[in-house]
């Protein structure tokens, strides 16, 4: 089943076009990366997804239905989630008030409870760490919290923005293992990364965008091989 | 020794209608970085609400008056909120601060016109017989309806602290003073957020307004004067925060009665403003304030 659908999506900003029209799809149950060098317009699509940029064309269908006219808080009760560029924590809020507050929407109390014990079996860390305040967190560990957040919003569609900015390598792998683990219990990702190769290593299809222009699309597995993305994202080494 | 004791009641009494216009202040500014100075007309207006129901409703006890004029005026600053502010939410500056000082002169022209200019009293509800107790063993002549107006502010404070600090909703707020843009993708509407945190502002400046009230008097200017001491007092304990809004408040009470008590009350304002000059010349952001980093 077709999870997201983006049709002919543009944005601007004032009198710049940072999108011209992009076509993209979700399946459920995938892993699908988003690439683009820094402006090609890959976070532009992601809070255009989750309405918080207004449309200049376009229109966007989670699970069939528009969602152009639903404001960005309500897209996260129908079920999609987003760990926006930079984390976006509450550094002066605790873990646990980080992680309740994400939990807004959920009524049911045992729908809640279970969201708490797959962010801590998930980052155990986390749990450790529950009354202190988010800003006094490593970066490792502020990624994990972004991310249990969105779980805790009980999402179905997952939109991670560069989850491993800033990162150590291993710490990129751990946030990545975790990402995997996410998608093998049923939680479709759209995952935007400047590391590519990562990206590309996890993720089942791929999209390119240059410019506000999709220039390529497919398989990762194809588009880690094809000589345009490892020109100009996996280091340049051809073959 | 005994007026020493009778001082501090005044000044209790003064600093906690002082705090409760500051929390709006403080807490409006925490969230949503706007200093909003039509506050003190709220304050104002929500005295005046006291007034009328005790005068259209005096069969009404205080207890029942009180959280009602307290409702009436949170739906006046939500709506206030609603109609004037949300447009501006991303506006310049100056175009915010100049339409807060717009709905201020409204609300003051509106309740002369309606009302009357004339400076009123609201009619006592509480008991105004003195505390035997404190008379006996302390020989301070206290009334009770002062005693009583500074416990009830103080326990409002209280329910306050609880509500921002150990309540979902009260998360929220603090999450909106500290990344307002994460917010929504919490699945929080950021608008019920800042209509709750104008709501409560506001409650508490009308209760503000009624206690000042029946202590003192009312007129459709005493926002001007009082909301810019509320503000001191914010600024003073630094905005933005709850704990330095209720400091703040107090500490500039204190200063004030006693100026007034030992040297001169034509002082009462110059020393009020030069202790708010000296301050943050010491703390730049108030006593209980966090220096703020802006983003670049």
């Amino acid at each position: 089943m077709t999870l997201l659908r983006v049709e002919n999506l543009a944005v601007s900003y004032g009198a710049i076009k940072a999108l011209h029209g992009i076509n993209l799809t979700i399946e459920e149950g995938e892993i699908v990366s988003l690439l683009g060098a820094n402006g090609a317009g890959k976070s532009t699509t992601l809070r255009a997804i989750s309405r918080m940029l207004p449309l200049q064309g376009g229109d966007i269908f989670y699970r069939d239905q528009s969602v152009k006219n639903i404001p960005a808080h309500q897209l996260v009760a129908m079920g999609i989630g987003h760990v926006p560029e930079g984390r976006g924590i509450f550094p002066n809020l605790t873990v646990q008030e980080n992680l309740a507050l994400a939990a807004w929407t959920q009524k049911n109390k045992q729908r809640l409870a279970a969201s708490y014990e797959k962010v801590f079996a998930l980052f155990p860390r986390l749990e450790e760490r529950r009354p202190q305040l988010g800003g006094t967190l490593s970066g490792g560990e502020q990624q994990m919290l972004a991310v249990g957040r969105a779980l805790m919003t009980d999402c179905r569609l997952m939109l991670l923005d560069e989850p491993s900015m800033g990162l150590s390598p291993l710490l990129v792998k751990e946030v990545f293992r975790a990402l995997q683990a996410i998608n093998a219990q049923g939680m479709t990702i759209l995952l935007v990364e400047q590391n590519a190769h990562m990206a590309l290593k996890i993720a089942h299809r791929g999209y390119v965008l240059e410019n506000g222009r999709m220039v390529l699309e497919g398989p990762a597995t194809e588009l880690a091989k094809d000589p345009r993305v490892k020109e100009a994202y996996l280091g340049g080494a051809t073959t | 020794m005994d007026t020493i004791i009778q001082q501090l009641f005044n000044a209790a009494q003064l600093g906690a209608v002082y705090a409760l216009i500051a929390l709006g202040y403080s807490m409006v500014y925490g969230i949503i970085r706007l200093i909003n100075f039509a506050h003190g007309d709220i304050f104002m207006l929500g005295g005046f609400i006291g007034l009328l129901l005790t005068t259209r409703f005096g069969w009404m006890p205080f207890y029942l008056l009180l959280p009602l004029a307290m409702l009436l005026t949170a739906l006046v600053g939500v709506t206030i909120e609603r109609v004037a502010y949300r447009r501006l939410r991303n506006a310049q500056r100056m175009s915010v601060v100049i339409t807060t000082l717009g709905v201020g002169i409204f609300l003051e022209n509106l309740v002369r016109l309606t009302v009357g200019p004339e400076t009123r009293q609201i009619p006592a509800g509480l008991p105004s017989a003195p505390v035997v107790w404190l008379q006996q063993h302390l020989g301070a002549f206290v009334t009770w309806d002062k005693l009583l107006i500074i416990l009830i502010s103080l326990a409002l404070m209280a329910i306050l602290w609880l509500v921002v600090n150990r309540t979902l909703i009260g998360t929220a707020m603090r999450a909106v003073a500290d990344n307002k843009d994460a917010v929504p993708l919490m699945g929080v509407n950021l608008n019920l957020v800042i209509a709750v945190t104008f709501a409560i502002g506001s409650a508490l400046a009308a209760a503000g307004g009624i206690f000042y009230g029946q202590a003192y008097s009312i007129d459709p200017y005493m926002g001007i004067d009082l909301g810019w001491k509320a503000f001191i007092a914010a600024v003073i304990g630094g905005i933005g925060s709850i704990e330095g809004a209720v400091l703040g408040s107090f500490l500039l009470a204190g200063v004030e009665v006693i100026t007034v008590a030992y040297l001169s009350s034509n002082l009462k304002n110059g020393i009020a403003f030069g202790l708010l000059i000296l301050l943050l010349l010491v703390w730049p952001w108030g006593i209980m304030g966090k220096p703020t980093l802006k983003k670049v």
